[in-house]
């Protein structure tokens, strides 16, 4: 039986392939991921949705040339419209309850 | 091999300059990236604009690339590399810098040296990580759950890729929510050489219930009652995820009044939401000539206007 973890040390992401030290920083420092604990970077801890948040930023800043700034702020759009996607499904399904 | 006509794939001409290459390609890229477009067949259209742009973006490699063009661009059937072909040393190699190396064999045996050279080739390497989505129905929520997972994950060796079948037993916490992406460590592909191996992001989906609805923690429950037991009141029976409880209807309710039932919702870290029943009146669909002068006795009796605030907005 494999348990399972939903937090992310500073040190496990830095030995992915796309990520550094110092992308990680960046994308701390603009607001992108945000630690869950840890005062400082050695000891920073992550949920594990950032993961994926974080992988996204740092393939939009270089596959299309875009600065961090952008990438905050289309990530924000993105987790925005994903849960905006979900409560739609919601509301969606709660209306033809309410229909039928 | 297939020759890759990279002027094609970006949409300019050979004698384009660096500048109308890098507006072609991130015009593409805006289009097809997977980030931004979810379609079928567009990430792979991102990842041919994105290899043809690693090539023409840089002068030294893309002069290496026009010279290949002219020799064996335009021949019908598969391309070979002129004999003795050999990349000069002075076009800096590719860090995988767009999509982790998944080049065309085209690119990898032209610009990097060997099949699969385009992955970063450094001892200790880390595993691929997976992400699957798991689909989870409520009742699996309530408790700690067991469930079978089977993925299908890349494996590297000597510069072939196949793909291994893995399955596994993963434990689902109590009070799992929708969206939230949870790890397995070292579950993802087997890392190279010392490098660890890559992690299993499950992608927990709640699977949509027939009865119940989400809001946060909470459940609602949608209750039919007929006009007469939202005007007389009643006692009726309502399913909740661990067996039924009786609900009593106050007489006059009304459809979309919301009942709480306390501690019936999904399981926190602290505790259980809420299970709100929703009230809803349904007519009969069919009425007999009996019922609809009953109908009409009660319209005479009744002083009721249902539109009487339209008057007050107009």
């Amino acid at each position: 039986m494999t348990d399972l973890i939903v937090s992310i040390s500073f040190h496990e992401l830095c030995q992915y392939e796309e990520l550094s030290e110092y992308i990680i920083l960046e994308v701390v420092d603009h607001g992108i991921a945000e630690p869950v604990s840890g005062k400082n970077a050695p000891d920073w801890v992550f949920d594990t949705n950032t993961v994926h948040w974080l992988r996204k930023a740092v393939r939009l800043h270089s596959q299309l040339e875009i600065d961090w700034v952008a990438v905050a702020m289309i990530i924000e759009l993105l987790q925005r419209n994903e849960s905006l996607e979900r409560e739609h499904r919601c509301l969606e399904q709660k209306l033809k309850r309410l229909l039928e | 091999m297939d020759f890759k006509d990279y002027y094609d794939i970006l949409g300019v001409t050979p004698d384009s300059d660096t500048k109308a290459i890098k507006t072609a390609y991130r015009k593409l890229a805006r289009k097809y990236h997977p980030d931004m477009n979810s379609d079928e067949g567009a990430e792979d259209k991102f990842k041919e604009a994105a290899e043809a742009y690693e090539v023409l973006k840089d002068t030294e490699r893309r002069a290496e690339y026009d010279e290949l063009r002219q020799y064996g661009g335009a021949k019908s059937g598969g391309f070979e590399p002129p004999p003795g072909w050999q990349r000069s040393s002075g076009a800096g190699t590719t860090e995988s810098s767009h999509f982790g190396g998944d080049y065309s064999d085209f690119f990898n045996s032209m610009f990097t040296g060997g099949a699969g050279g385009g992955r970063k080739q450094r001892s200790g390497m880390r595993g691929q990580d997976a992400e699957l989505e798991m689909p989870v129905f409520l009742e699996e929520t309530l408790a700690e759950t067991s469930k079978r997972v089977e993925y299908r994950i890349p494996t590297f060796e000597n510069g072939q890729v196949t793909e291994t079948k893995k399955s596994l037993d993963v434990k689902i916490p109590a009070g799992v929510k929708d969206g939230e992406r949870i790890r397995l460590r070292g579950q993802g592909g087997a890392g190279q050489g010392e490098g660890p191996n890559g992690d299993l992001y499950l992608h927990i989906r709640l699977v949509p219930h027939p009865l119940f609805d989400i809001e946060a923690h909470n459940l609602v429950v949608t209750v039919p009652l007929a006009p007469w037991e939202a005007a007389l009141g009643t006692k009726v029976t309502v399913p909740t995820l661990s067996g039924k409880i009786n609900l009593t209807i106050a007489p006059n309710s009304q459809p979309g009044q919301r009942l709480r039932i306390k501690g019936k919702g999904l399981p926190t870290k602290t505790g259980s939401g809420d299970l709100y029943a929703l009230l809803k009146v349904v007519m009969p669909v069919k009425t007999s000539d009996e019922v609809k002068e009953l109908w009409r006795s009660l319209a005479d009796k009744v002083d009721f206007d249902p539109r009487g605030n339209w008057g007050n907005a107009s």
